[in-house]
């Protein structure tokens, strides 16, 4: 997929418009018919936009797939992940944040929010990509956000690239209190089924005789076809175990992975949860209690949770709030939504599983875990960067990544930057290691930045010709050039040695 | 990792040993499910520690003491416990139980004071905001307790095991608090002090009431219903102390004289810096009543070295923080434009006594432990366990009550909580829950409530 989406950048804005509008088979011929074509067009693209290349060197990642690399880099490329490693080329016009002992997360993504894009309604057209709330949202560690049905990135900032796409839910009811909307919702899906069972036998046979019709969808509710196609989800907002248990026979019976939000007293009918295949987003510290009609236990539990995750539902915990709260009361909105992990946490939630339950479960809710919910190379450039464990009360978001650009520094930021700020930065100056021949000329590089070097410049080489090569920052073809470059003039263009040390 | 061992006829004690990783919480649940072995004591036994029953001993890697301005921990220690009561905390090994003590070892399991609330609602069925009179200090917040509701419930698995329940700020004199256990079925082993408190309102709620009115009448009728309680407290000291005619006994203004023997103190809801200056000016200066701060949110830190001066103590919440008020808030405040923790606010001022509350059901009582954290969150220093004693001893000592709980101190009541470690994090939970040496709580063997 990224090949091809690649190639097709390459070739432009009018190529890859005729290329995707004609049929595949058609490739082959333009590619090589016309060379110089292609090369105007790519002239044309890289004015309309210049490439951004991000390196977040040397943090701890912890990348949501299991694996947890220290003092790892990263490195985006536009708005995708393009490589993550200990040895990664950096490009030399990379913005280059150098966060050792902070730790990359996966951005956070609230699978249903208020106000965080500044305005209402469409996204696309009502952004305020410099709201407060919007910054406050980031600075909570929230990278994508639903809006209503849209899905956001909170591009700060920028009004482009917004819109990620569109939620795929179906609003579903089916509860014990209303037993003619039962009876309905199971109609719709028995209409479904008997149509996609008659689609199916049209489909296979028509090959063979191409004179048989489509079976009719009239009658047949799109929803709930889409339902059990799976290219929507079912939604329900349940949270009595009677509910919960029929949602559960009735998604096993018509063969759906239904999601079900609120599931309160799921930790009570989890087996028949998890057999479904569903999906719980649950508010850790809900708290209600039973019904006082009911005789066995009931109501709402810390362990809720760890018991539906136990029982192999994929849960998603969201807070109570899905706007920012400025009243002065903190912990309960969508800027904290880790400490409602960490109350999941509390319940015996694994946190492992609690950082899934903001990333990558959401992720998938959204059919977007191609993109979303781990750092994984090709994947969205959607990431954070704190200063410790994301679980603990203590630790604040200091970067975001999002769309592959560095949108929030706390230090830069009016609201939190007094809050612990980041201790300075405690490393001697770097002194450049070179070969002894371009003493002069490499020593010369640093003067715009920091003056201490220059002072004495005998003394500032280290006499033992050392490799260029500190994590292809340095300039690469170094180690051949001496012998021709002439050292007369002091170079007006010093070697981008420090180009990305901001 | 949990291995057993028993002990004596009737008792068996676990040794539940947390996980370093607070990663392994899962797991570990799991087996101590399995291994459950600390029992509560059914009807007509009476558990170690507890009032008639024979000495507990607990053994812990961690005692979490709160002492004011005392030792923070003893590490690798030991505390007995006898007739509800803490008799002795020592280091272990040093510290030897007598033989027919009940012996628990808690492992790396930490052994903290109950935590207690000066601000708590939900103690009783809400009737308590009766608004007829502006200054009411004769009604009774104790007529209306519920003991071993299904909050306070909530509450103990929560680590809370006292609270000061209160009047509502409807009108400038609510009534009167009365302190009470969170562990115990009835009023009269729940109840601890009555009156526990004084309800004053200073500002920002009871300008709804019927008349609404404004700071200056506010101010003026309290000072006079204030004046009014300290003549008839005087009348009555003069009786006490020169003998003549016993003056007529008046349930409206009794409550003064406790207030003047320091006995119970004023809870003070107040808050927005101008109005805590006239508390502080009010009451503690002119009227020399004893009180405390409750809220004490938004600007208010800005008077923090007044308070601090006076020797004053504050409850802080259920606000943690300030927003800047240009952007996000217009009734109240002056913080140009960062996010301030209130706490941390009195804190970089000098402030000393600061404990948390959570005004529940505002915030739910359970989650007192998360005042603190939010508070360190929003800048407050914890290095100094500012956090634990301002969940435990602070509120305490607040409250005019810090003689018997609020720390492990010898001779104050054995409420105790054994924990999986620091309560301040919300991931970690109470285990066990003692009151007066009585088992409230097990999450082990009972259903996990929190």
């Amino acid at each position: 997929m990224l090949k091809n989406k690649k190639l097709i950048m390459g070739l432009g804005a009018l190529w890859s418009l005729s290329l995707m509008l004609a049929p595949s088979w058609s490739y082959a011929a333009p590619l090589i018919d016309d060379d110089k074509e292609s090369t105007d067009s790519e002239e044309e693209k890289e004015e309309e936009e210049e490439e951004t290349w991000v390196y977040l060197a040397g943090g701890d990642v912890y990348t949501g797939t299991g694996a947890f690399l220290r003092g790892a880099g990263i490195l985006c490329h536009d708005d995708k992940i393009e490589a993550i490693g200990f040895d990664i080329v950096v490009p030399e016009d990379a913005e280059v944040l150098n966060i050792e002992g902070y730790s990359v997360y996966p951005g956070l993504i609230a699978l249903s929010s208020r106000g965080l894009f500044g305005g209402n309604g469409d996204l696309e057209y009502s952004v305020d990509p410099f709201s407060d709330n919007m910054l406050l949202a980031v600075a909570g560690g929230i990278t994508v956000a639903v809006q209503g049905t849209e899905i956001g990135r909170l591009n700060r900032g920028r009004i482009e690239d917004v819109v990620v796409g569109k939620q795929q839910f179906t609003s579903l009811s089916y509860s014990l209190s209303n037993p003619g909307g039962r009876k309905t919702l199971r109609e719709k899906f028995d209409a479904a089924e008997t149509y996609l069972r008659a689609y199916r036998t049209w489909e296979g046979a028509v090959r063979s005789n191409k004179e048989l019709k489509e079976p009719k969808k009239t009658g047949v509710d799109s929803h709930a076809l889409a339902v059990l196609r799976g290219t929507e989800k079912g939604v329900f907002r349940a949270d009595i175990q009677q509910d919960l248990l029929a949602i559960a026979r009735l998604a096993q019976r018509y063969g759906f992975r239904p999601v079900i939000q609120g599931c309160r007293e799921g930790w009570l009918v989890a087996a028949e949860l998890g057999r479904a295949g569903a999906t719980a987003i649950v508010e850790a510290r809900d708290r209600r209690n039973k019904s006082e009609n009911l005789v066995r236990p009931g109501g709402s539990s810390i362990e809720n949770a760890a018991i539906l995750h136990r029982h192999g539902v994929q849960v998603a915990v969201a807070p109570g709030s899905g706007g920012i709260s400025m009243d002065g009361i903190v912990g309960r909105d969508i800027m904290h939504m880790p400490v409602e992990a960490a109350f999941a946490v509390r319940g015996g939630l694994a946190e492992d599983v609690a950082i899934a339950s903001m990333t990558v479960v959401p992720a998938r809710l959204l059919g977007l875990e191609h993109r979303l919910g781990t750092i994984e190379v090709g994947k969205d450039a959607d990431l954070i960067i704190t200063d410790g464990d994301i679980l603990h009360y203590k630790t604040f978001v200091q970067w975001s990544v999002i769309g592959g650009r560095v949108v929030y520094d706390k230090e830069a930021e009016l609201y939190l930057a007094h809050i612990r700020p980041r201790p300075v930065e405690e490393l001697a100056p770097e002194v450049p290691v070179v070969p002894g021949e371009r003493d002069e000329e490499i020593i010369e590089a640093p003067k715009e930045e920091t003056e201490t070097p220059v002072e004495n410049p005998e003394e500032a080489p280290v006499e033992e010709p050392a490799p260029v090569d500190d994590g292809g920052e340095g300039p690469p073809p170094a180690p051949e050039e001496p012998p021709v470059v002439p050292p007369v003039d002091p170079p007006v263009d010093p070697p981008q040695e420090g180009s990305g040390d901001g | 990792m949990t291995f057993t061992k028993s002990i004596l006829t009737g008792l068996v004690i676990s040794s539940l040993v947390a996980s370093a990783s607070a990663l392994a919480i899962d797991t570990k649940r799991a087996d101590e499910q399995a291994a459950a072995t600390l029992r509560i004591a059914s009807d007509g036994e009476v558990d170690p520690g507890a009032v008639g029953g024979r000495g507990l001993a607990i053994f812990s890697k961690k005692l979490v003491l709160c002492e004011w301005q005392g030792r923070d921990v003893i590490n690798n220690g030991v505390i007995m416990i006898r007739d509800g009561k803490i008799e002795a905390v020592g280091k272990r090994g040093e510290l030897l139980p007598p033989p027919d003590y009940a012996l628990m070892d808690v492992g790396d399991q930490w052994v903290t004071p109950g935590l207690v609330e000066m601000h708590c609602h939900v103690a009783g069925r809400f009737g308590l905001n009766d608004m007829v009179y502006l200054a009411n200090p004769g009604i009774r917040a104790s007529a209306d307790v519920f003991a071993g509701n299904s909050q306070l419930d909530l509450a103990v698995a929560g680590g809370v095991t006292t609270v000061l329940y209160i009047p509502g700020s409807g009108t400038n004199v609510g009534g009167q608090g009365v302190l009470v256990r969170t562990g115990f079925d009835t009023y009269e082993a729940s109840v601890i002090k009555n009156p526990g408190s004084l309800k004053l309102a200073q500002a920002g709620n009871p300008e709804r009431w019927l008349t609404r009115p404004n700071r200056s009448f506010m101010n003026w009728n309290t000072r006079l219903t204030f004046k009014k309680g300290v003549a008839y407290a005087q009348e009555w000291e003069a009786y006490e102390r020169d003998g003549g005619v016993m003056p007529r006994k008046d349930p409206q203004w009794e409550v003064f004289r406790n207030l003047r023997k320091r006995d119970i103190h004023i809870s003070t809801h107040t808050q927005i810096y101008q109005v805590v200056l006239m508390t502080i000016t009010l009451v503690h200066d002119e009227l020399g009543l004893p009180f405390f701060i409750d809220h004490g949110t938004f600007d208010s830190y800005r008077v923090a070295e007044e308070a601090e001066k006076r020797g004053i103590f504050a409850c802080l919440g259920p606000r943690n923080i300030d927003v800047p008020s240009a952007s996000f808030r217009g009734f109240a405040g002056s913080n140009p434009e960062r996010i301030q923790g209130v706490a941390a606010g009195y804190q970089e001022r000098g402030f000393t006594r600061i404990g948390f509350n959570t005004d529940s059901p505002v915030i739910p009582q359970e989650e007192l432990q998360l005042q603190a954290s939010m508070a360190v969150r929003y800048g407050f220093d914890e290095s100094k366990m500012g956090t634990l004693r301002g969940l435990t001893i602070v509120p305490a000592m607040a409250g005019g009550i810090g003689d018997q709980v609020g720390s492990l101190e010898v001779g104050k009541f054995a409420d105790i909580l054994i924990t999986s470690g620091d309560i301040t994090d919300p991931r970690h939970t109470v285990e066990l829950a003692l009151q007066q040496g009585q088992v409230i709580y097990d999450a082990v063997n009972q259903k996990r409530r929190w």
